[in-house]
């Protein structure tokens, strides 16, 4: 007799993360219609079934409902569960794919999630496992998800097109979040990162380094980049390499970049030098966008800021990303939350491009699952 | 003479000031006071035991910390809304005389009857909503949960009764509000020490239940038939002064206490189904945290509802605005009960209404009702008629009627005679809509509502007209006649009402408005409402000219409370031909609102972003891509060209958007065009040129709130409307709204760069140069400039070390310099200076408070500090915004008025309306709509008589919600096992798990049997709190499996019957097993022969006899009842007879049906037979080898005494009898005597042997002495001897 709320309409399977994770969150079914109706291969491909099947492992008595052709896909979300799984993820996409959505249900669950993934750790794609540990992890910090059990460890590597990697991943519960106020992302005070290899030479690396130093060092001295050849079992299945970078400021914002090299078989073969200039070339990028959170990590502090308390949080932002700008409308209709977008034009001084103060009210979210004894 | 008549000044002898007063006068004279014990007589107060210290020191710690409470954050609104006081008590104890008294005392005005929340101004900064609470336990629980304070209502007479305790316990379980007591029937007692006592008793008891020390009232009697003035008085002063701790159900959660209802169901609907859903506007106050549009609600008694509209609307009760003066002016003393039908006029979101007063009442029975269908308008058709649209630029504009001819779904009409007046009535059915009435409507008042839309001027009668018409349509109700009397009726005061010089004064103002009907805006109509606001408190001042207020009131309407009024009729009906998209031009946009425009240009604009996205899109099949923006997508465009729609329209002056307006014209224009012609040349033209024009905005000022969520009013749900509209004219095959975004594209949280720029060139690189902590710092934070400061501050010092002296600047000398200099700056210079000289105060003092705090900053201390922070911070950030943008944000905050709109509501809810019940819109928050198992501890209440029963159907109150459903309760083990139990335990707690509403973790329930009838018990079943939310449960209940051996070895056994085939065994190979007798043993491994036998080991042999069992544990499964009690919806009067499920119990009982018991396990007397035990028999053999002494001796049976051996009985003469009877009174004499004498003689001995031992011991003593003297004189003269002899000897010697 309990009026189940109103199921959500959909159509197409851009932003299904999104919108199963929200629906999760929030509760509220949701129904996804047109899924690739008119593609040759039409339905939901091997890398969102795997999403979905990670989001039924880690949840309790949600309901999935999926057509015959895959084009249509119905989710009543359960409670958040938890506890110690598994997953193997599809090599068509990264870990990352999987990972930003555990960042956002993983303070949650009934139980401490400490979860194994499977899959590639680093592609030209999604964002890596190590731009996630080095920026989202801090992130999740300032909203006191924080303390012993919140890790994430890379143990494996593995690159597309085979992947062979693995990742354990581990999170504490909370039953609230602390309301943030970060409007100073502050001024650049080190830049660190890691020149990845797996079943190449190993001194593809150091080239690597030596190429983004060059241009970094202009800024800032304080530079430092680890080289991490990985061998045997512990280096997937297949050959590649990349840099990810990261900027780190006196407030505790992140800035993070990265790329990866093509994967085996696949676009004209990357020269190492290349890779570390472009991928410098983009962190300078991400610096000139700003703000106190980089722009793969937009919507995750968003929507922590929408399960605060009800409390004023504030974030000041680079540019919105599309995947930013969807993200805040489907906040909007899942949440009946709207956020005050004031736009900061760059001033005079050198800071970078403009800026976008992101204030809201947080809809005063409990975690419903956490057991009081 | 003033002099005279005043008082003399009486010194006081008591109370802190006589004490200051004391201790000064001691001081004065010298006479010190207890601190100067501790300085005269240090050695007094110093540590004496360490240990001693050590605990004297905790407990103080511990006291302390005990006063902590774990901080957090103030959300209380700046403008609270009012206090809800529930006056609660069994019935005929004097509820309704205290609420009348209350009123009268806080407005001066006397309410007849109260029905319904009263909400009256109680002071400068409270206002109070009061209302009265049954003794229907629905209402009590309900209440007891949106009360902030609860007046428990007494009778001293009688003492407490069952409801006053059962009100206490609901209070307990959600969050206890402040509880104040009133004994009411004092004047009963004649006895006043009786009187005293009963008080004494009452307080104390009154005092265990709530907090020892809670405020008991006395209201001592009644004159006239009220409380007495002065009590009354001072009970008010407690209340208005009184604060309250925030509770957290109810600061989590938004509710309203509805103190108005509004049916805004389709009155057609209504006719044709008299059943059906209705629609339902309340009204109240925003209460607890805030709300947000489309959210979920739910209504103790009615059930779960989506929001469907929430509206803000001015304050029908306001606080008086900031005045100096301590009390209230007569006029803002404001009382608010529309329930009650005080105020006479009411406003709404889009209408005004008018109680006419008494001559009416009578006449219509159910004013509210009525006056809810009245309100509810019909008559759009008739705009829709009189509108005309232009589809293309140049195209002869379009009436209705051209519409009509066109239209391809005919209505069909059937004739209907409407009995009472005669009049023909045609109604049209369509196949689909019901809307039939409308265009019957428009028939009849086409001429007159055309005439109303057409000036505006004239809104007011036009507003009646339209309750009259409406009248007339309500079914089952005999109104025709007279609503077109009343019509009549109506025209005539409007046309008193232009000659009354009342008028007058407000007719200025009207003219001016139909002036500027085209740009009347919204902030007009809120001054509007305003003055209103204000001649509605004037009136209540005089309440003399009830006609003539009315009537001015009347005249008050307005074109844009016209327009505003269309609008909502609008989306009330939900007509499914709107024009609105392109409505510019009609006659009716002309007395249009702001807001309704900006609405229509919003689905406008919508649907000029759906053309754009078409274009973009055929241009990036064009291979067309927009390098040129650097953060080009889709959406921007999309955004560039709505607003530039928007901006066609006209409202926004901006400079910028009139450069646009070429582009935007020249896309308004062919927005159509777009869709049905498909020229693709000028296409790329257009999104060129949108480009260009978005590039610009951004330049300029970029609005990113437009790009991420559209124009405000733009919905989902009314993008598919509009949709469907068109659908009426044209069917454009069109991609989805959706499709904008991509539907199918990559799904990548990844910004990726799309236009590198050169990090080689210096320029570039300089632009985020300051980014990194190598570059130039703010001034507030640069280290160079800090240190400055610093010298600024602290001025001249002297480094000791080299002995350099630092000297300050002195502060004022710049600034009069530069006075000097010049004198136009002067001001401008000081102004700085000012600041200058606060900036540095405040560093100052920031400086010193830190300094000082930090010897005993705590944890606690710094905790508090951020909560306050972040309070300050909550209030701050969007103070500076209208509501109208603060509510998008934020949502309603606290202390709004509001207006809910909800759909799909029982029709009894409005047929059975009584205002005595209170209707309660509560919030909920994510997924507490949900259904899902709920796990909670819970406890028998004590003063419950019964146990509960397993399955057993019963009511919980939790969270909002009451409902009906069949708990399990458990017992955790200690291996963390829930075990099932039939019945919960007698005094202890337990679990219980059921299916229900997900209700956050901490939040407390209250359980009943039934809610319905009266029983003269407890009604509270039990208590408790949630612990746990899930989509599974883990109770398990025991399970024995039983088997037989069949064959015994020495060990081993085989047995069988336990289980049916081997696969069964072999899951539970290893498992313990034990027999009745106690052998424990273990399954080992399954047999072949008899199907489901194995085999066992066994500490010991079996007996055959033996029974083997196995115990397991079976899950239970929980029942899916979920049943929410819906009372609201019973008949008037039967509110309180809401029966859900019965339990078994009450079925049998009913129907009379006698369980069959099993026959083994009924209870029979036991009869124990005589046990008989044979006679121990030694055999012959044994008897000879036994000692003499253990053979049985055969004696002989004694023979019965023969008759000479018996005594014969003595019987003595009466002279004999006399003589031994003085003979035994004189042998108990003797023996007295000597025993007497025995006990003289023993004392006596003790008395001499006491003596004797004293006079020993005297002597013993006097001998000691002369023995001590007799000694010493010895002792003495041996001396003198020894002493004489050596003197002899010396003496010798010389």
């Amino acid at each position: 007799m309990a009026s189940q709320p109103h199921a959500l309409s959909y159509v197409g399977c851009n932003f299904l993360r999104q919108r199963l994770v929200l629906s999760t969150l929030s509760g509220r079914p949701v129904k996804i219609r047109k899924i690739r109706a008119k593609e040759e291969s039409p339905g939901l491909r091997d890398f969102e079934a795997s999403f979905i099947r990670l989001i039924d492992k880690v949840t309790n008595g949600s309901r999935i409902e999926i057509n015959q052709t895959g084009t249509t896909l119905y989710y009543q979300p359960g409670l958040l569960y938890g506890g110690v799984l598994e997953h193997d993820c599809s090599p068509h996409r990264s870990i990352g794919y999987y990972l930003e959505s555990l960042l956002c249900l993983a303070p949650f669950m009934k139980h401490p999630l400490r979860i194994v993934l499977r899959g590639v750790t680093n592609d030209q794609v999604d964002p890596s496992v190590d731009v996630l540990k080095a920026t989202a992890l801090p992130l999740l910090k300032k909203f006191g998800i924080d303390g012993e059990g919140f890790e994430l460890k890379i143990t494996r590597r593995g690159m597309p097109p085979k992947g062979g990697g693995e990742v354990i991943f581990a999170c504490p519960v909370r039953k609230v979040l602390r309301p943030i106020q970060f409007t100073d992302p502050g001024k650049i005070k080190r830049i660190r990162g890691t020149a990845y290899s797996v079943r190449v030479s190993p001194q593809i690396a150091n080239r690597i380094v030596d190429s983004a130093r060059s241009i970094l060092n202009k800024f800032i001295p304080d530079i430092y980049i680890y080289t991490d050849h990985m061998k045997g079992t512990s280096s997937g299945k297949s050959p590649g390499f990349g840099l990810s970078l990261v900027a780190e400021t006196t407030n505790g914002t992140f800035l993070g970049a990265e790329l990866a090299s093509n994967p085996q078989g696949q676009g004209t073969a990357v020269l190492p030098e290349e890779l570390g200039l472009n991928c410098a070339k983009l962190l300078l990028e991400e610096i000139y966008r700003g703000g106190c959170v980089d722009s793969t990590n937009q919507s995750l502090v968003l929507l922590l800021m929408t399960l605060g308390q009800q409390d004023v949080s504030k974030v000041l932002l680079g540019p919105l990303s599309p995947y930013t700008i969807e993200f805040l409308r489907h906040l909007r209709s899942f949440f009946q939350i709207m956020f005050k977008i004031e736009t900061k034009p760059s001033r005079e001084e050198p800071q970078g491009g403009e800026k976008v103060l992101m204030t809201c009210v947080g809809i005063g979210f409990s975690n419903l699952s956490k057991t009081i004894k | 003479m003033e002099e005279k008549d005043r008082k003399k000044h009486h010194k006081k002898h008591s109370g802190p000031k006589a004490d200051k007063k004391r201790k000064r006068h001691l001081n004065d004279l010298g006479l010190g006071d207890d601190e100067d014990a501790r300085k005269r007589n240090p050695k007094a107060f110093a540590v004496q035991s360490a240990v001693r210290m050590a605990r004297t020191f905790h407990r103080t710690q511990d006291l302390k910390t005990k006063k902590h409470h774990i901080p957090v954050v103030d959300r209380s609104p700046l403008e609270p809304p009012p206090v809800v006081v529930v006056v609660v008590g069994p019935p005929k104890v004097g509820k309704s005389t205290l609420i009348k008294c209350l009123i009268r005392n806080f407005t001066r005005q006397k309410l007849i009857e109260i029905r319904g929340p009263v909400t009256i101004v109680s002071g400068k900064r409270r206002r109070l909503t009061i209302i009265e609470c049954g003794c229907d336990i629905n209402t009590m629980i309900d209440l007891a949960k949106v009360a902030d304070l609860v007046l428990m209502l007494i009778d001293a007479s009688f003492g407490f009764e069952m409801e006053t305790f059962e009100f206490l316990n609901i209070c307990q379980v959600h969050g206890f509000p402040k509880i104040m007591g009133v004994l009411t029937h004092l004047d009963t007692f004649k006895n006043n020490k009786q009187l005293k006592k009963t008080k004494k008793r009452l307080k104390h008891r009154f005092w265990t239940e709530v907090y020892p020390g809670a405020k008991l009232f006395y209201l001592s009697g009644m004159v006239h038939g009220e409380y007495q003035k002065q009590e009354i008085h001072n009970l008010g002063r407690f209340i208005s002064v009184m604060k309250f701790r925030p509770l957290t159900w109810q600061t989590s959660h938004p509710y309203v206490l509805a103190d108005r209802m509004e049916d805004l169901t389709n009155p057609e609907d209504v006719r044709v189904n008299p059943k059906c859903d209705r629609k339902v506007s309340l009204y109240g106050y925003l209460r607890g945290a805030y709300l947000k549009n489309k959210s979920q609600i739910h209504m103790p008694g009615v059930g779960d509802f989506a929001v469907s509209d929430v509206s803000f609307l001015p304050d029908p009760c306001e606080l008086p605005e900031q005045q100096k003066k301590r009390s209230l002016n007569e006029r803002d003393k404001l009382i608010y009960a529309p329930l009650s039908g005080v105020g006479g006029v009411v406003y709404d979101k889009d209408a005004v209404y008018i109680d006419l007063g008494g001559s009416h009442e009578e006449v219509r029975p159910n004013h509210e009702l009525v006056q809810s269908l009245i309100s509810t308008h019909s008559t759009i058709d008739v705009k829709m008629a009189s509108s005309k649209v232009s589809l293309f630029m140049d195209s002869k504009p379009l009436g209705s009627e051209d519409v009509e001819n066109q239209e391809f779904m005919m209505p069909k009409e059937e004739k209907q005679i409407d009995l009472k007046t005669g009049r023909v009535r045609r109604k049209a059915v369509f196949e689909e809509e019901n809307d039939d009435g409308a265009s019957d409507e428009e028939e009849g008042q086409d001429e007159e509502m055309s005439e109303d839309e057409m000036d505006g001027s004239e809104g007011g009668d036009g507003d009646n007209d339209v309750e009259g018409e409406n009248d007339k349509e309500v079914p089952g109700q005999e109104l025709g006649l007279r609503s077109a009397k009343r019509l009549k009726r109506e025209e005539t005061t409007e046309e008193t009402a232009v000659e009354l010089p009342a008028f007058a004064d407000s007719d200025d103002d009207l003219e001016m408005r139909s002036g500027e009907e085209g740009e009347t805006d919204l902030d007009e109509s809120k001054e509007e409402a305003e003055d209103q606001g204000d001649e509605e408190s004037d009136e209540k001042e005089s309440s003399d000219s009830d006609s003539e207020s009315s009537s001015r009131r009347i005249s008050k309407f307005t074109p844009c409370e016209l327009g505003r009024k269309d609008k909502e009729r609008r989306e009330n009906h939900n007509l499914d031909h709107r024009f609105s998209k392109k409505v510019v031009p009609t006659t009716d946009s002309g007395n249009c609102t702001a807001e309704e425009a900006s609405e229509s240009e919003a689905e406008g604009s919508s649907e000029e972003e759906e053309g754009s996205n078409d274009d973009s899109e055929v241009e990036e099949s064009n291979k067309k891509g927009i390098q040129s923006a650097p953060e080009k997508n889709v959406d921007g465009v999309e955004w560039a060209v709505s607003k530039a729609v928007e901006d066609g329209d006209g409202d926004d002056d901006d400079d910028v958007e009139n450069l646009l307006k070429e582009e935007e014209e020249y896309g308004e224009d062919n927005d159509f065009s777009v869709d049905t012609a498909g020229a693709l040349k000028w296409k790329e033209d257009l999104t060129q040129k949108a480009a260009e024009a978005f590039l610009r905005q951004q330049q300029s000022a970029p609005n990113l709130r437009k790009l991420v969520y559209g124009t405000v009013a733009e919905d989902a749900d009314e993008e598919d409307d509009a949709d469907e509209e068109l659908g009426g004219l044209f069917h454009v095959s069109r991609p989805d709204k959706e499709s904008k975004q991509k539907a199918n594209a990559l799904d990548c949280s990844k910004f990726p760069v799309e236009t590198p720029q050169d990090w080689d060139l210096d320029e570039v690189m300089n632009s985020i140069q300051d980014c990194f902590v190598t570059g130039k710092w703010e001034a507030d934070k640069d280290a160079a400039k800090l240190l400055e400061e610093d010298e600024e501050l602290y001025g001249d010092f002297e480094d000791l070390e080299t002995g350099v002296v630092h000297k300050g600047k002195p502060d004022g000398s710049e600034g009069e310099e530069e006075d000097k200099e010049g004198k136009e700056p002067k001001a401008g210079e000081e102004e700085e200076e000012k600041k200058k000289r606060m900036d540095k105060k405040r560093k100052l003092k920031e400086m010193f408070d830190a300094e000082y705090d930090e010897g005993d900053a705590t944890y606690f201390d710094d905790l508090k500090g951020e909560m306050q922070k972040q309070a300050q911070l909550n209030r701050a950030e969007f103070e500076d915004q209208d509501d109208e943008s603060r509510v998008q944000y934020e949502g309603f905050r606290p202390g709004m008025y509001v207006r809910i709109e909800i759909e799909n509501i029982p029709c009894e809810f409005v047929l059975n309306f009584d205002p005595h019940y209170p209707i309660i819109l509560g919030g909920l928050g994510n997924s507490e709509g949900n259904v899902g198992y709920v796990q909670l501890r819970l406890k028998k209440h004590r003063w419950y008589k019964k146990i509960l029963k397993t399955r057993d159907p019963i009511i919980f109150s939790l969270g909002w919600r009451r409902f009906q459903t069949i708990p399990m309760y458990y017992i955790e083990d200690h291996n963390g096992r829930h075990r099932l139990l039939k019945y919960s335990p007698q005094h202890m707690h337990c679990g219980a798990t059921f299916w229900g509403p997900i209700t956050p973790q901490g939040t407390g329930f209250l359980a009943i049997q039934s809610v319905s009838g009266t029983t003269p018990d407890f009604r509270i079943a039990a208590t408790g709190v949630v612990l746990d939310l899930d989509k599974s449960i883990t109770v398990v209940k025991k399970l024995k499996l039983t088997g037989f051996p069949f064959k015994i070895y020495k060990n081993t056994s085989f047995i069988k019957g336990m289980f049916n085939s081997p696969l069964e065994v072999a899951k539970f190979e290893g498992a313990a097993i034990r027999t009745v007798s106690g052998i424990r043993g273990q399954i080992k491994k399954a047999l072949r022969k008899p199907e489901g036998a194995f085999r066992a080991t066994f500490e010991d042999k079996l007996l055959m006899s033996d029974i083997v069992f196995m115990r397991t544990w079976y899950p239970v499964s929980i029942p899916a009842f979920y049943n929410p009690v819906t009372s609201l919806l019973k008949p008037v009067g039967e509110k309180d007879t809401w029966t859900g499920m019965k339990t078994t119990g009450q079925l049998r009982h009913e129907r009379g049906i006698r369980l069959k018991q099993n026959k083994d396990s009924l209870y029979k007397p036991i009869v124990r037979e005589k046990k008989h035990f044979n006679k121990l028999h030694i055999p012959k053999a044994l008897q000879k080898a036994l000692p003499f002494k253990n053979k049985p001796k055969n004696h002989e049976k004694k023979a019965k005494p023969t008759k000479d051996q018996w005594r014969p009985a003595v019987i003595r003469e009466p002279h004999e009898k006399k003589i031994s009877a003085l003979l035994t009174a004189l042998g108990t004499v003797h023996s007295y005597k000597i025993k007497k004498a025995k006990l003289n003689h023993r004392q006596h001995l003790k008395d001499y042997l006491k003596r004797k031992h004293k006079e020993e011991e005297e002597k013993f003593k006097r001998q000691k002495e002369a023995k001590k003297k007799l000694f010493r004189i010895m002792g003495q003269k041996e001396k003198k001897k020894q002493k004489s002899s050596l003197k002899g000897s010396g003496e010798r010697e010389k």
